[in-house]
Parts: structure tokens; sequence; C-alpha cells
């Protein structure tokens, strides 16, 4: 029995913060997978989900308020639903905020597709005291509703059967019109008739009365699409006479009557029955943002953010590290001792020593996503975008720029691609090129390597603190710099929503955690292996034919370094990073660092391995304290900090400012910069004694 | 006023209303009625006929019977509209006789703009329906109803709210003072409605796109630590912006 399986597309369209996101996990559960919009990159997560005989194909749309031309998301959104032409969309509403989600699910109908709208978070309006008519409500607004509860997984098996019925049945019975006034409808009326006169002509009469009413709201895009002169001609007369009748330019007059449509509706099927001025939220901001203790409880949030990935972390990279351990002794213990195999080192030194090396952080970088998870998901990003505008405006950029910033203290590649919420160019390119300075989470092994290796207990976590904190405040004199030079103009407006803080669902913080864990854990399988074995390569070929007249074991293997090809490459640039307290092995590692940052840790391990007796089971650590100086290992990780972000980077940079010049100007601004910076503390620390053990 | 109407002259707009009302009456006219209803000699008619049908506003044979094109019939249903309109006025609000009231209205029905007729329907309605009839509002619209619909629970709603109003005037001893003030300048706590929204462009857009439409009601929440973006509620959820942009907007402080 294989019946032919229906198959519906279905799209969610939504404001940010509706509860879209929940509920496209509560239908797909497992089954999704993230992708990029074709060329333009914003992100298109797909899911299936089986609903009795049929299969429906669910596609989160990104979340908006509107659906005009002025911004990336809402373009991509509506462009979705007019050429994809999905069976049904779900609108996804905020029941507890229901004119501005509505203003939105409106404007899908508009459209001319299925629409079905999903109540979320039903239950907290109703314990808000809000009642709704929803029979009326629905028929006011000609559609299917059906209240659902996101984080409680209910009510899907009613949302998706009404989504069905609707797509069964073609098109939404009764879609509203909605009636714009006389004079706005008189000028729909003759664009329309301009429309039907031209190739523009359209069978759908919904088609026609959007495209009508793009026009006249001034839409770039629709206009772009219609060539002929005379309709261009109609709209600008219309404009005209619509801003000097109704005292205001039609897009605004669309707008008000919109909201005026709502207002209405909501008057007649939505009843409060409790005035609740004072929610839990609110009571919450009056404490987390307020005007005393607003920054303080941040930097608070944020200390407490690193000292959970680090210190709470330990004890798991600790077990790691142990289990590694065992694995490299259990994997030489195959060959006799002694054994110079090709195949021993390879798979001790080369794989194990490099990948693992990079895997024992793993506990540190999925606590961080964890903590990132839930600043999202409550709601206490918005805040801190909230508190950190002022800050942000005074370097001329916009309180959202914090928000990727912040997110590049996981990941800069990401953050990069989250700085498409940004309007404005300029502001974009600004935040983009800075974002490496924020020190990224693969930035910390190399900082959980050195820190423990030279300073003391009770110095770690403030360690850790200060080296964040001077990549932050250089990402904010850099983008000052740039913002007055190349990228000079008006900032960008500032109009943000303060979602009401919701208690994140712990599927959802898997869900996200597990997204980010497992790109990192892709890149140490794929990018991060290839590396290691390459540089494995790197650092043991060529070998040395013959035993030369050494003394000891360690002199041997440290002439046998030399000879190889990192070695020659790490000699040859050792004189150029002389000043900077670096040696040629430091070198060598920081070239493996290029392909991704925490190849750093790797690679050193490889050469000390190699540098070193490997009998003795000494601790990288060890072998670093023994051989560098606090300051020294201050200026790797104040190098490692700034320089050249890594590939992945690069590539995603030239990606989204869609030129090599931007992602070229970042790779050698910031290596120019990092070796300067780092020269001068070496240099002012040496001579003043700080750190020189 | 349309294109259409501009190129008509005075005594073609009276042929196509009188063919309009003649032929609601019976399917179709006959030159001789409109003769009759004009007051003009037959052979002036059918010169006008020609001319009318040239222009494709009506159908008509020489010595046949008179129908209105769709475009005829548009032209004419809002000529009879502006006519009825200022006739119902002048009846209605002004109380004049209805024979004088039907021959201003023929007179006036050619010069008039379809926007002066719109304002003058809605000022009809105003002064038949609300009972608040005296207080001016203070919007530049003249007298009319913001509301759309009609119904009587909202305008006793609406007096109720008007009479409060007066009280707590008279209770502050602020007689006639409106304070316009704008969004930047309230402090936390206080509230206003919103008037007007300054500014240009996309920022204007979204910020009405966020729900900021003349009319709506504000309340200032909180400052930012730093002393910028500004914390404010409106239709029941936070929206933060900067001050900048609060300054664009216009709102009458509500006590």
């Amino acid at each position: 029995m294989s019946p032919a399986k229906e198959r519906f597309t279905m799209a969610l369209a939504g404001n940010p913060n509706s509860g879209k996101t929940t509920l496209f996990n509560c239908l797909t559960g497992a089954r999704q997978h993230v992708g990029n919009y074709a060329g333009v990159t914003v992100e298109k997560k797909e899911g299936t989900c089986i609903f009795g005989e049929v299969e429906i194909k669910v596609v989160d749309l990104p979340g908006t308020y509107s659906l005009t031309a002025y911004s990336v998301e809402e373009l991509v959104a509506r462009n979705f639903i007019i050429e994809e032409k999905p069976d049904v969309v779900v609108a996804v509403i905020d029941a507890s905020n229901l004119e501005r989600n509505l203003y939105l699910a409106l404007q899908v109908m508009e459209l001319g597709v299925p629409v079905v709208l999903a109540f979320n978070m039903s239950d907290l309006a109703r314990e808000r005291g809000v009642e709704f008519n929803l029979e009326l409500l629905s028929s006011l607004l000609g559609a299917p509703i059906v209240p659902t509860v996101g984080s409680k997984n209910t009510g899907m098996r009613e949302l998706l059967a009404a989504a069905l019925d609707t797509a069964r049945a073609g098109r939404t019975a009764r879609a509203p019109d909605i009636r714009y006034g006389q004079d706005i409808e008189q000028s729909l009326a003759r664009i329309g008739a301009c429309l039907d006169a031209s190739s523009h002509k359209s069978a759908d009469q919904r088609a026609r009365r959007w495209t009508a009413i793009k026009l006249l709201e001034n839409d770039a895009q629709v206009a772009a699409r219609v060539e002929a002169p005379e309709i261009h001609q109609v709209v600008a007369a219309e404009r005209a006479r619509i801003e000097t009748v109704l005292g205001d330019t039609a897009e605004m007059i669309v707008a008000d009557r919109r909201y005026g449509f709502i207002s209405g509706a909501c008057q007649e099927a939505v009843r409060s029955t409790v005035e609740s001025r004072h929610t839990m939220s609110d009571r919450i901001d009056d404490i987390v943002i307020h005007r005393v203790w607003g920054l303080p409880i941040f930097l608070g949030l944020m200390y407490l953010m690193f000292w959970l990935t680090f210190s709470a972390g330990a004890p798991f990279v600790d077990w790691l590290e142990g289990l590694f351990g065992w694995l490299r002794g259990a994997v030489s213990g195959l060959w006799p001792a002694g054994s110079e195999s090709i195949l021993k080192s390879l798979l001790v030194d080369g794989i194990l020593g490099g990948a693992g090396g990079v895997m024992v952080f793993l506990p540190n970088i999925m606590l961080l996503f964890l903590a990132i998870a839930i600043l999202e998901d409550s709601g206490y990003m918005a805040r801190a975008a909230f508190m950190m505008d002022r800050l942000m405006h005074m370097i001329g950029l916009h309180g959202k720029s914090f928000i990727p910033m912040l997110t590049g203290l996981g990941c800069s590649v990401p953050a990069i691609m989250a700085t498409r919420t940004l309007e404005n160019q300029r502001d974009r390119l600004t935040t983009m090129l800075v974002i490496p300075l924020v020190s990224c989470g693969a930035r910390l092994p190399i900082y959980a390597l050195i820190i423990p290796a030279f300073f003391p207990e009770a110095w770690r976590a403030p360690m850790l603190w200060i080296v964040y904190v001077i990549g932050i405040v250089l990402a904010i004199v850099c983008a000052k710099l740039l913002r007055s030079t190349l990228f000079k103009g008006a900032s960008v407006p500032f109009v943000m929503e303060l979602p009401p803080y919701r208690m994140p669902t712990v599927k959802g913080m898997l869900i996200h955690m597990w997204e980010r864990a497992g790109l990192y854990l892709k890149k140490a399988g794929t990018i991060i292996l290839g590396i290691s074995i390459v540089l494995w390569a790197l650092t043991s070929f060529p070998r040395m034919q013959t035993s030369g007249p050494h003394a000891s074991p360690e002199e041997r293997r440290a002439a046998e370094l030399s000879h190889t090809v990192a070695g020659r490459v790490g000699h040859a640039i050792e004189p150029f990073i002389k000043p900077l307290g670096f040696d040629w092995r430091i070198g060598t590692a920081m070239i493996g660092a290029l392909a991704a940052k925490e190849v750093f840790v790797a690679q050193m391990g490889i050469v000390y391995s190699v540098g070193a007796d490997g009998a003795k089971s000494e601790t990288l650590r060890e072998k670093l304290r023994a051989n560098y100086s606090p300051l020294v290992g201050f200026c790797v990780m104040l190098f490692m900090l700034i320089s050249a972000p890594c590939m992945a980077t690069i590539a995603v940079t030239k990606r989204e400012s869609n030129s090599w010049k931007w992602a070229l100007f970042q790779l050698f601004g910031l290596t120019v910069m990092a070796y300067l910076l780092t020269m001068l503390v070496f240099q002012a620390g040496s001579m003043l004694g700080i750190g020189v053990r | 006023m349309t294109d259409v109407d501009r190129v008509l002259s005075e005594s073609t707009e009276n042929y196509l209303e009188t063919i309009l009302l003649l032929v609601q009456k019976s399917p179709v006219a006959r030159a001789r009625d409109i003769a009759l209803r004009l007051k003009v000699n037959r052979s002036s008619v059918s010169g006008a006929l020609h001319d009318l049908s040239g222009r494709g506003l009506i159908n008509y044979e020489p010595y046949g019977f008179v129908t209105l094109t769709p475009e005829g019939t548009e032209i004419a249903t809002r000529i009879l509209r502006r006519h009825e309109a200022l006739r119902d006025f002048f009846v209605n609000v002004l109380g004049i006789d209805r024979a004088e009231a039907d021959e201003a209205a023929c007179r006036m029905e050619h010069g008039v703009s379809k926007a002066i007729i719109d304002r003058l329907l809605d000022l009809s309605t105003f002064m038949e329906t609300c009972p608040k009839v005296g207080e001016k509002q203070a919007r530049g619209d003249g007298y009319r109803c913001r509301e759309a619909a009609h119904s009587l629970e909202k305008c006793e709603l609406c007096v109720s709210r008007c009479l409060e109003n007066v009280k707590n005037r008279v209770g502050k001893g602020d007689s006639n003072k409106m304070s316009v003030t704008v969004l930047s300048e309230l402090k936390p706590g206080e509230k206003g409605r919103i008037e007007k929204l300054a500014g240009a462009g996309a920022i204007r857009r979204r910020i009405a796109d966020m729900g900021v439409i003349k009319g709506s009601l504000v309340e200032v929440i909180r400052v930012a630590p730093m002393g910028d973006p500004i914390d404010v509620k409106i239709r029941g959820y936070h929206l933060t912006l900067r001050k900048t942009e609060a300054a664009d907007i216009c709102v009458q402080k509500v006590v």
C-alpha cells in the first residue's frame, strides 16, 4: 500500500518574536535544514512534516513587520510568496500583540494567497485577560483562525488540518478587500485601468490590485518591473493628487487605513477583561534596563557568560583530554616501542594530536553557544541593543550592530551573516569588517591553552575578560575610524521592538546550540583534520636521511624539524616576528592558524611533540611554560585576537559584501594592525620588565 | 477633477445628466424628451447628441433612441451625485426650500471639485449625526467624524470622552490651550496622542509600519541608561527609538 502521497508547500510568515521559529520546530521536529535564499544571504529554513497521507514542505520565511521593499528580509518573504506560490501561507500571530501582528498578516492576504492565521501564544493572551471572539474575527478578516501554543506543542493538528483545507480550496473563500477610502480607491482604479491597457494586464484581479497598491505606495521594486512610461506618469499624478487632497503621502495613508481596518476589527471581536498595565516583562525591565543598574547588570551577565564558558567547562575539557591521551596511547601501542613508522606518526601526532587538540574544546564552545542562545531566546539581546545604542551611535553604528558583534563572540561567520539585519550598506560593511576583532569561539582554545599555562588560578577569568575587552575596544575604535573615513555618511535610525521576555524552551536552545556546535564539529572534522594532516606532513618532510653527530635525542629532533618545510618557513619569517617575541615555532603555528584559528593549538601540539622527547608525557602547557614568558603568552593571544581572521571569515565577508576588495582589505588591514600592536606591547613590556619571568 | 471633467462644457454635462435621469425612468431616452426637459429646441438637441456620440459618451442614431455608454454613465452619475450632494446640503443643513435648492445646485454643480463635494458630504453626515457639533477638531479636517462607521454606541462613548475632556480642562484651569509637543519631549510616565509624523522616506514608513499612526496613544516608559534611545509603549508593545526620530513625532499630551 503506497498511495501517491499528496504534497503541499506551506510557508510560515510572521513578525520577529511571534514564536514563528518555535512553531516551525514543533511542526518539523528534526526534519529540517538551514540554507540561504538564492542570490541573497538571508537564512532559509526548510523542513517536512507528515500529516495523515500528506507530505507538507514547511518553509520558515524571514521574520518581518511589513512587506515593503526597504529591507532584504521583507523582499525575500514577499518574493517567495509571489514567485514560489506556496499552497498555503500560515501567518503566525502573537495573540498578545494583535494589532501590529495583524498588520503583516493583512499584507500577506493582499498578495492573494490562501492564508490561515495561527494565533500563537494564545494561552499568554488569555492569562492577560484578553478574550477573542475567534468566529467573528475570522469572518471579519476572511481567514480561518487556529489558536496555538508553540511552547507547549498544542494546536498543531488543528493548524495543519485548517491549512490543508484552505490549500485544497485554493483560495480563501472571502479574503477581505480592505477599502482604502474613496480617494485612494479612485487612484487604484485609475492605475488598475492603466495596467490593464498595458502589457501588464493580468487575469487575476487581486494581483492587479496588489500591483496598483504597491505602485501607489511608491514601491521601488514593483515600479522597476513596470516599463510603460505612461503608467509611471499616472502613478505620479495620483500620488500628487492624494498628497494634496489627503495631506500626506499615499504610503502613509495606506498604512493608516490598514491599521484603521485592524483597529475596527479588534474593537468588535476582542475584549480586554483585565486592565493589566504592568506585566511580568515590564517588571523585569524595571530592574534589568534600569537607568543605573542596567549597565552593571549587562556587564555582569557578560562576565557570567565567560565564567560559564571557561570555568564550568573545565572538568569536561579535562575529561576529553584524558580520553584523547588514552586513545593516543592505545594507538601507539599497536606498534613496537621506538618504531619510526610514518603511519603511526600520522595517526598519533597528525590526526589524534591535531584534530583531537581542537575537539577537546567542544565543551567550551557548546557552553558559549548555550549562553548566547539563552540571551537571544529570552529577549535580552534586544535590551542589550537598546542599552548599547548610544555607544554604537557614537561610533556611527546602529544598536542593532551590537547583536552581530555579540554573536561574533560565538563565531565570526554567523555574525557576519547576521549583519543582514542592518538596512544601511555603510553600517553593514563597517560592522562586517570589525566583527573579527570581537573574539570568536575558535580563538577560545588558544586562550584556554595559554592562560592556564602562564597565569595563576585567580588571574584566569579576569585575564580572559581582559582579552575580550581589548577586542571589543579595538572593534569600536576601528568602526569609528572606518565610519569617519571610508564609510562617511549619516547614521541609520534606530527603530526596534523590545519583545516580552520569554522562558527559552529547552528544545529551542538545544536546536540552537546544536546547529552551531555542529558547524564547529564539521569544521573540526573536515577543514581542521585536512589542515592537521597537511601540517603534519609539513612538519615531517623532507626527512633527514643521515642522523648527524647530535649529542641527545632532543637535539636530533629539533634539527629534524628545522629541516622540514614548516621549520624552514618558520625560520624564514623568524626575523620578522622576533620583535613580537615569537620564535619560529609560534610562526609556524600562526601560518596554520590562517586556515582556522583553533589550528594554532593543534599546530603547537604537533610542533612540540616533534620537538621534544615523545616518551615523556608532558602536557603542552608545561612545555609552553618552560619555553616562553607570560609576556610572550599574552602577545600570542593579542596577535591571534587581532590578526587575519580565518579563511571561512574571509570567504563569508567576500560573499556578504559581494567583493574581494573588502575581504582582502579585512585580511591585510587586521594583520598589519596585529603586527604593530603586538610589537608595541612586547617591546614596552620587555622594557618595563612586566611578565618576563 | 479628471481630464474628462475638464473638457466637458456646462451644457454637455447638463445633457448627460438629463439623459441619465430619463434612462433611469425608462430604458431609453428620446431626443424629444430631452428637448422638453432642458427647454431647448430640437435642432440644437440633435447637434449636441451628435457631438456626445462622437466622443463615445452615448449611443445615438438620428431619429432613434439615446442610451449612455459605460463611460457616459460614469460621468453622468458623478454629475448627479454632485447635484444631489449640493441640494441635500442646502435642504438639510442650511434649511433652504427644495425647489430653490434644486435650482441653485443645478447652477453650482459644474464648478465644484470632487474634493469639495466629498467634504461637503462629510460635513452633512457629521452635522446630522454627531451631537458634539460645535467642537472644532483641530486637525485641519473641518467638521467631520473620524470614525468611518456611525453607530450610536460609538457616539455615546465619544461624547462621554468629550465630556471628560471638558471636565479635565475646567479642573486644570486650562480652558482652551492644546499642549502639542514632540514625543522626545515627554518624560517617562507621560502619555500622548499622535498628531503627525514629520520626517521623510523609508524611516517614516518604517515607523508607521510599526503602528505609530495618527491618533494612536503612546506612553514613554523609560530612557536608556546612557540617555538616548527611549522605550515607548504603543499598541500594547514596547518600541524603542532614538530621540532624533522621536522629535519628528508630534503628539498631544494626554493628562
